[in-house]
């Protein structure tokens, strides 16, 4: 039997002014998987959430959460959401705002289990306002879970917390996962994708431009990097070998992404220039800025300027945390 | 339909506790009306009993006006940290957090109503029969409500920032020329006359009527009315357009 899927998005589009945050989204969420949505900033990833939860409807296309509108899954109390734009809410205690929103649910969580989960228990009487940035995250955290919904919704949850409590939440997560629950959050830390989710799905430009495991992702952005000392000989000749995707050269070494590392080290060999060979998979980040940057470059051509992430970039560089 | 009715007044209770944690809010709906109230009767040898009592009733109107109003502060600041999205993923519908909203504010009104009741009846010796102490207070609970609603459209329609300077401005306004501050009795006619036409006028005039053990009249009860549903048209109407966009 199989079982219909937790959300669908039908070819949904989404345009704020000029930009085209939602880009024809075509996807579907199974249920008990946990899926990454793994992107730059402003790639699309928190419209396309917003489109999920109800917050926001699409100009076009459809999407469904638990067969019906997302305002229905919401209502019913099928779904809870860690929203990335929160601040505290003033003068509340966890315990209370906990409290409060696991009574809004049908079959909430028993409050002392959703406080434990997030690592609340001995702050629990604390004021959310007066938490550290890192509490806070976790109080929002347990918002999310306290109504025991079936999908849980995470828009960047990770923010905020240093690498210890980032392990912590991802423990919690993963305990909340096995019990079947469906967990769909959005990063743009590529270990994180590669570590918690069991499918990543990569947004770009408002579009999916890579869908499966991480091992597929590598697979599908090209195969692998060969690297060989040039010896002083130009490189022009290198972008022309066989499986050749990208040539780039630093000082006299020269990397090359390859969709088949076999067939260009033997052309490297047939020319005699293999010098201090290395031939390595490609990383989940190279699979990444591979998948990405080929939209840019098409963008770029397309429109004879440069795109909204450019922009982005070029006036936040330090936000870009993918490594 | 239980379980939404427990809903809304578990959201009433918990905005309930965070509004009377807010200090700002207790210093300005307690404090300012009883400690204006005692010093505008006690100071200048007033020791007319009759002032005493219009001015308790007056100043219990304001401390009223002030806290409804409040209530958008609240609405706006939630706005703007996100609660009000955080609630709208929650089951609770759009339409119980207003009741609920709504609900908070005809809470919210009744301890700056009593306190300057109080100070009235035990500090400046103000003495009616009890059945009037009772419809007073009535009058000035149930005579706020056009006030929960102007504060909760401005903080649906506004800004914290702007929602914050609009209550201040309705505030000070409708409690100057509706005559809660000082007897109308002394303005010039003409505000004399624009005074007639303000909620804060009526809403005082009806609540001294019955202190005074008269029946209100049908003009204030008109008004008041007409304002209630104006306020009310705004509180929805802002409330509608925010809702896309929370």
């Amino acid at each position: 039997m199989t079982k219909e899927p937790a959300a669908v998005f039908e070819t949904v589009t989404k345009t704020y002014g000029p930009v085209r945050a939602a880009d024809g989204l075509d996807l579907a969420v199974r249920r008990g998987e946990t899926l990454a949505l793994l992107g730059r900033n402003g790639a699309g990833k928190s419209t396309a959430i917003n489109l999920l939860l109800g917050l926001d409807t699409p100009d076009s296309g459809r999407v469904v959460l638990f067969g019906g509108e997302p305002d229905r899954a919401v209502a019913a109390g099928r779904v809870g959401a860690m929203l990335q734009e929160g601040r505290p809410v003033p003068r509340v205690t966890v315990r209370e705002l906990v409290g409060f929103v696991a009574s809004t649910y049908p079959v909430p969580m028993p409050v002392a289990d959703a406080l434990s989960l997030a690592g609340l228990t001995a702050l629990a009487d604390r004021r959310v306002d007066r938490l550290s940035g890192g509490q806070a995250q976790r109080v929002r955290f347990a918002v999310a879970l306290a109504g025991h919904p079936e999908l849980i919704v995470l828009d960047e949850p990770t923010s905020a917390l240093d690498v210890e409590a980032r392990g912590e939440f991802w423990a919690a997560m993963r305990g909340y996962a096995r019990r079947g629950n469906t967990v769909l959050f959005s990063t743009h830390y590529l270990e994180e994708a590669d570590s918690f989710a069991d499918r990543i799905v990569v947004v770009d430009a408002g579009r999916i431009v890579a869908d499966g495991t991480a091992e597929e992702l590598k697979r599908s952005a090209g195969g692998a990097l060969v690297a060989v000392d040039l010896g002083g000989a130009p490189a022009a000749f290198l972008s022309g070998l066989p499986g050749v995707t990208e040539v780039e050269v630093r000082g006299d070494r020269a990397r090359l992404r390859t969709a088949d590392s076999d067939a260009t080290v033997r052309a490297l060999a047939a020319r005699d220039a293999i010098r201090g060979l290395e031939v390595a998979p490609l990383t989940l980040n190279d699979a990444f800025l591979a998948l990405t940057r080929g939209r840019d470059d098409r963008r770029a051509r397309d429109t004879g300027q440069g795109t909204t992430q450019d922009a982005a970039r070029a006036t936040a560089p330090n936000r870009e945390p993918i490594r | 339909m239980s379980t939404a009715l427990s809903t809304t007044t578990a959201y009433a209770r918990l905005e309930i506790r965070r509004t009377l944690r807010d200090q700002g809010f207790v210093i300005s709906t307690l404090g300012v009306p009883v400690m204006m109230y005692l010093l505008f009767t006690n100071l200048g040898g007033q020791n007319d009993p009759a002032y005493r009592t219009a001015a308790m009733v007056g100043m219990a109107a304001y401390g009223a006006l002030g806290a409804a109003l409040s209530l958008g502060g609240g609405v706006a600041e939630d706005k703007s940290n996100g609660w009000l999205r955080q609630l709208r993923i929650t089951p609770m519908t759009p339409r119980r957090v207003v009741t609920g909203r709504a609900l908070t504010g005809a809470v919210v009104v009744l301890p700056s109503i009593g306190a300057v009741l109080l100070a009235g009846g035990l500090v400046n010796g103000v003495r009616m029969p009890v059945l009037q102490w009772v419809a007073v207070a009535l009058a000035l609970w149930l005579g706020s409500l056009p006030f929960t609603l102007l504060g909760l459209g401005n903080g649906y329609r506004l800004t914290p920032q702007a929602t914050g300077a609009v209550n201040v401005a309705c505030n000070l306004g409708l409690a100057v020329v509706g005559g809660l501050w000082f007897p109308v009795e002394l303005f010039p006619d003409w505000l004399a006359s624009v005074a007639s036409w303000t909620p804060t006028y009526r809403f005082a005039e009806a609540a001294r009527a019955l202190a005074e053990g008269r029946v209100p009249g049908t003009t204030a009860m008109v008004l008041l009315a007409g304002w209630a549903a104006l306020f009310g048209t705004y509180a929805a109407v802002s409330y509608r357009r925010s809702a896309r966009t929370i």
